[in-house]
């Protein structure tokens, strides 16, 4: 799962450091967009903007506990 | 002379109570406001080196300080030169002494850095008459009025954000600043503010997010949100449909505007005609046409009053007081303005122009980059997007971080291009020129 977010999330916006520990902050909102728009097509999730918080967005490894949260719910 | 901070002491002095800007949970009176401008001003007023006339650049901190220093440069007598909070140095360095040469007559009010009708970065040089006049045509048009809190998301340096300060202070109304829309929790946050009537701009990006992303979340404000405008890049036939169905009883505008012509039409699609690309008719202040060449010209007090130190530039785009633009358009049998495109190479990015070989001869200054061309790609959510097509030097492999950091270094965030792709050439038209037909 982590391997197939992170192939993903580094097409969509190859720039951006996909390691950070401070990816929230260093996005702008065309890469919060971006972000839930491959994830929401790729995992078929219903995800909201309210979703993309500092919390969810702070690095790959919250990325994925919000997609498995999205896919248990 | 009219000027927008006159207007302003006048409404502290009718309402002082009232709230004119919130930021962060702070809430600031008119009077507030005011005495905090007067201070400012004082303080400039003192400073070494002061000059009635003189530039003074201020950088956005996208807070209330911003608001209070932009008006206490005007109150002192001297010319605002707003600039994005993430400016590179070397840019900076470079609007500073531009500035410094210059000596402005007391009309001016503003210098604005935008790539604008040229392709090239210049400064749009802004009156006190074409700021009223600007808040005016919104205000009479759109209904800015003492009891609307307008949410402010978008940069405070851009003409964008700027003309919504103007009708928001003018009308005795109250601003809502918030940092940018990637916080969505932050945008309905601000519209929980225990009010009536609420207003907001969003460029067609962040209509795009909201439809798709916070539908349900957007129509639950549908009483309270009194209108939305667009405007700076097109906006699609679906999302507008879509954003009339969420909020039927809001006015929805599309507007035209520029830093060179200010604000010009709008339109209402949620009670008229429902058409992407119409941007309605002119503004009390303003006036358009069409040239012989299908091109929208633009003439009225919301004009700019030239480029800085650049009068040739100038008369290439502004003639007995009408401004030439590149955009494309048409009037229809109603007198509302259609926009159809452009007749140059400018790439508008979610409202901000890029003109592609500025970012072309900065990414060939990176090692390793043969030849490059940027070009306008397709988003499906954020609309226009730039790309960087690149041929690398023999045996070289490119590090796009690091080239994409390189490009921020010497460019305004905005025109770093979002994709990159390595290319075997790029097309060269038979006299060595960029091909950009080719890559339409």
């Amino acid at each position: 799962m982590k391997e197939k977010i992170v192939k993903l999330l580094s097409d969509a916006l190859p720039i951006v450091d996909l390691d950070s520990d401070f990816l929230f902050s260093e996005l702008d909102s065309l890469g919060v967009t971006t972000i839930l728009m491959v994830l929401s097509e790729e995992f078929g999730i219903h995800l909201e903007s309210t979703d993309a918080t500092s919390k969810n967005l702070r690095n790959i490894d919250s990325i994925v506990k919000m997609v498995e949260d999205k896919l248990k719910a | 002379m009219n000027r927008l901070i006159d207007r302003i002491a006048e409404n502290a002095a009718s309402y002082p109570g009232k709230t004119a800007v919130i930021y962060g949970g702070e809430h600031i009176s008119y009077a507030d406001l005011l005495g905090r401008i007067d201070v400012e001003s004082a303080a400039i007023m003192q400073a070494e080196g002061y000059a009635k006339g003189s530039g003074i650049v201020v950088q956005n901190t996208q807070n209330a300080d911003f608001i209070v220093r932009y008006f206490a440069i005007h109150k002192a007598g001297c010319v605002a030169v707003p600039v994005e909070k993430d400016i590179p140095d070397a840019r900076l360095e470079q609007i500073s002494r531009i500035v410094a040469a210059e000596n402005f007559s007391d009309e001016i009010a503003d210098v604005l850095f935008t790539t604008g009708t040229t392709g090239v970065s210049k400064g749009v040089m802004i009156s006190h008459r074409t700021i009223v006049a600007n808040a005016e045509n919104l205000a009479d048009a759109q209904g800015f009025a003492a009891d609307v809190v307008f949410i402010v998301n978008g940069p405070l340096n851009h003409i964008g954000s700027l003309s919504k300060i103007y009708p928001t202070l003018l009308m005795g109304g109250t601003l809502y600043i918030i940092d940018g829309m990637k916080d969505m929790n932050q945008f309905f946050g601000a519209l929980d503010y225990p009010c009536d009537k609420m207003a907001t701009f969003l460029v067609p990006a962040s209509i795009r997010m909201l439809v798709q992303f916070s539908a349900e979340r957007l129509a639950s404000y549908a009483r309270k949100i009194d209108f939305i405008e667009t405007g700076a890049a097109p906006i699609t036939q679906a999302d507008m449909e879509k954003l009339c169905e969420l909020l039927p009883h809001s006015r929805l505008y599309n507007t035209y505007a520029s830093t060179e012509t200010g604000i010009i039409a709008t339109h209402n699609y949620n009670s008229d005609v429902c058409v992407a690309g119409c941007l309605g008719k002119a503004m009390k202040h303003s006036k358009f046409f069409i040239t012989d060449e299908g091109s929208v010209a633009c003439s009225g007090d919301t004009l700019m009053s030239g480029y800085i130190g650049d009068s040739e530039m100038t008369a290439r785009v502004m003639r007995n007081g009408v401004i030439y633009t590149a955009d494309c358009g048409r009037i229809d049998e109603c007198g509302r303005l259609h926009l159809t495109g452009r007749a140059d190479d400018i790439i508008n990015v979610g409202g901000f122009k890029v003109a592609p070989s500025e970012v072309e001869d900065a990414a060939m200054a990176f090692d390793g980059i043969a030849d490059c061309i940027c070009i306008a790609a397709k988003h499906p959510v954020l609309g226009t997007v730039t790309k960087l097509l690149y041929v690398a030097s023999d045996g070289c492999e490119i590090d796009l971080k690091a080239l994409a950091s390189f490009l921020k270094s010497k460019l305004e965030a905005y025109k770093v291009p979002m994709f990159y792709s390595r290319e075997e050439k790029i097309q060269r038209t038979y006299n060595g020129k960029l091909n950009r037909k080719y890559y339409l």
